[in-house]
């Protein structure tokens, strides 16, 4: 399965400094090939309550899928807005933006690249825009690429702004302790789901803490020290009490839906992606006899319909513990 | 009432009943001209209730302002008695003054109990910032909301309309609406979970209900004794 939004071909075109290297450009390639192995070991897991089937290989499988989400990177180019004031002319500043955090978080050095041309008093609070949308940043990066531009040539065209501030549309980001007050939100609320809150709650706010350097140092290690506990469940249950995931799509002013979904159905099945979207967004499926209208994706893939969405809560959720989920147009190509 | 009682006696608020409960404030709100409506999106089984209204920056508030310092009384007097003398300049202060409140009663179904979501802008538009919606927040609770950062007032995005909205966060209802829960099961009593809720919440950021919501209640209570 061709991973979407990126070729190889594509990214050596991109020449101008700093150079981007193919294999740093790519999303989660091949995993889907992993995970029809790691699948079938999955339903073995836990259903008949023997744990003495599953190899020790699909933990180096499973942990390497954790890898490459946590190391996935886009290749941005940012723009300053020609209606900004300046004092010479600005030149583009390029980036690998990690897809797993956001856009406030990674940009110190884009907003400093451009203040050395512009004036003191006229930088104000910075914020991104693509193609006329203004980028809300505490969306996480690989999500608004997916959401907006998965489809389109790469670098992803970033235009930078200090003026005007869309106040309607857009949340303040005054300083770094809003983006931790959100994520930590998020990562509570994912907590409320799947364990009613207890395992957050149990935590020390030296271990909040340490989620929160995790992701902002990007410490691999560090961070999943502690979000494995976020990871687990009880032995006697298969999974989480509720999946938190939430679905976005471009074309609703609805920013996204979310509801109680259960990983094991009722019958002791463990609920798939597929089952989830006939629940939630019955719309994003494609009909029998129909065409492919749209994509379902996750990093920059799209996951198989089958994948068990236990699986893809415990191995692709973002640092903030959800899946985020992007309905796109099926690319006419 | 149809409470979901966990194992652990948690008082979760199931969305059905949420709307029940909606349903009835509303029709209550009716009743009293209390300016409260019921809201659907479009194309999905969600909704919020809604309330706008008008306050005067410096007064005319009355749980905001109640207990302020004999200093600010002073103010507001001298600001009505300006007002008296001179109209045309009390019509240009007043408009600057005006905030427009607008207060949204979402459900979350993560924490299974309602969030209050507001914004406030004057009259031409310009939205309160975080700072100033904190000058509205009366100072006996301001010192609890500064404790923790699951209790205080942040900006976040509408779940439903997708725009900035100031929240208080949800993670804690539980706790202090499992006395009120207790207490109306023990007196065998039926309550609002949604009026008993706002009532507690509301007032942090001037938003007060008129005493007869409860009489409603209790109205319903005495007719099934």
């Amino acid at each position: 399965m061709r991973a979407p939004g990126v070729r190889a071909e594509e990214v050596q075109v991109v020449t101008s400094f700093p150079p981007f290297l193919p294999w740093e450009a790519r999303p989660l390639v091949g995993v889907s090939d992993w995970r029809w192995g790691t699948w079938s070991r999955c339903v073995g897991r836990g259903r008949d309550g023997d744990e003495s089937g599953v190899p020790i290989g699909r933990m180096t499988d499973d942990k390497d899928v954790l890898r490459d989400v946590w190391f996935g990177r886009i290749p941005t180019c940012f723009t300053l807005y020609q209606d900004e004031i300046t004092e010479r002319e600005a030149e583009p500043y390029y980036l690998l933006l990690p897809r797993i955090s956001y856009l406030t978080l990674v940009t110190d050095k884009v907003k400093k690249h451009f203040q050395k041309v512009m004036r003191q008093e006229d930088v104000t609070e910075i914020w991104f825009e693509y193609e006329g949308t203004p980028l809300k940043w505490h969306f996480p990066i690989g999500l608004l690429f997916d959401l907006h531009a998965s489809n389109t040539a790469l670098p992803w065209n970033i235009t930078v702004h200090f003026k005007n501030f869309p106040e309607k549309d857009l949340l303040h980001c005054p300083s770094k302790d809003v983006i931790e007050a959100h994520f930590m939100a998020c990562v509570k609320e994912a907590d409320a789901l799947k364990h009613k809150s207890q395992v957050i709650n149990e935590m020390q706010k030296k271990d909040h803490k340490q989620l929160w350097m995790g992701l902002q140092n990007d410490k691999f290690d560090q961070f999943w020290a502690i979000n494995r506990k976020l990871m687990e469940y009880p032995p006697e249950d298969s999974g989480f009490r509720y999946i938190p995931f939430r679905i976005y799509q471009v074309t609703t002013e609805r920013p996204f839906i979310q509801k109680l979904f259960r990983p094991v159905a009722t019958n002791g099945q463990l609920n798939t992606l597929g089952d989830l979207l006939k629940e939630v967004y019955p719309a994003a499926i494609t009909p029998e006899d129909g065409e492919k209208k749209n994509q379902v994706m996750v990093h920059g893939i799209e996951p198989m319909l089958e994948t068990p969405v236990q699986w893809l809560s415990e191995h692709m959720s973002y640092p903030d513990n959800f899946l985020h989920i992007s309905i796109i147009p099926q690319p006419t190509d | 009432m149809s409470l979901n009682l966990d194992t652990e006696d948690d008082f979760y608020l199931e969305e059905n009943r949420f709307k029940q409960c909606c349903a009835e404030f509303i029709k209550h709100s009716q009743q009293i001209g209390d300016g409260w409506e019921w809201k659907s999106i479009k194309d999905f089984p969600d909704g919020y209730m809604s309330k706008t209204h008008f306050q005067m920056k410096n007064g005319n508030t009355p749980s905001i302002f109640k207990d302020s310092t004999k200093e600010n009384d002073e103010q507001t007097f001298t600001h009505v008695e300006e007002a008296l003398d001179d109209s045309q300049a009390s019509e240009i202060c007043a408009t600057s003054e005006v905030i427009r409140y607008e207060y949204h009663v979402l459900y979350s179904s993560s924490y299974q109990v309602p969030v209050l979501y507001f914004r406030a802008c004057f009259l031409d538009g310009r939205p309160l910032t975080l700072d100033e919606i904190w000058e509205g927040v009366h100072e006996c609770y301001r010192a609890r909301l500064l404790e923790g950062p699951w209790d205080t007032i942040t900006q976040q995005e509408h779940p439903l309309l997708g725009q900035p909205f100031f929240v208080l966060h949800p993670c804690r209802t539980n706790e202090f609406m499992a006395p009120v829960l207790a207490n109306s099961q023990r007196e065998n009593r039926n309550i609002n979970y949604v009026t008993s809720w706002l009532s507690i919440v509301g007032p942090v950021v001037g938003l007060n209900l008129p005493l007869s919501y409860a009489k409603l209640v209790s109205e319903q209570n005495s007719k099934t004794d």
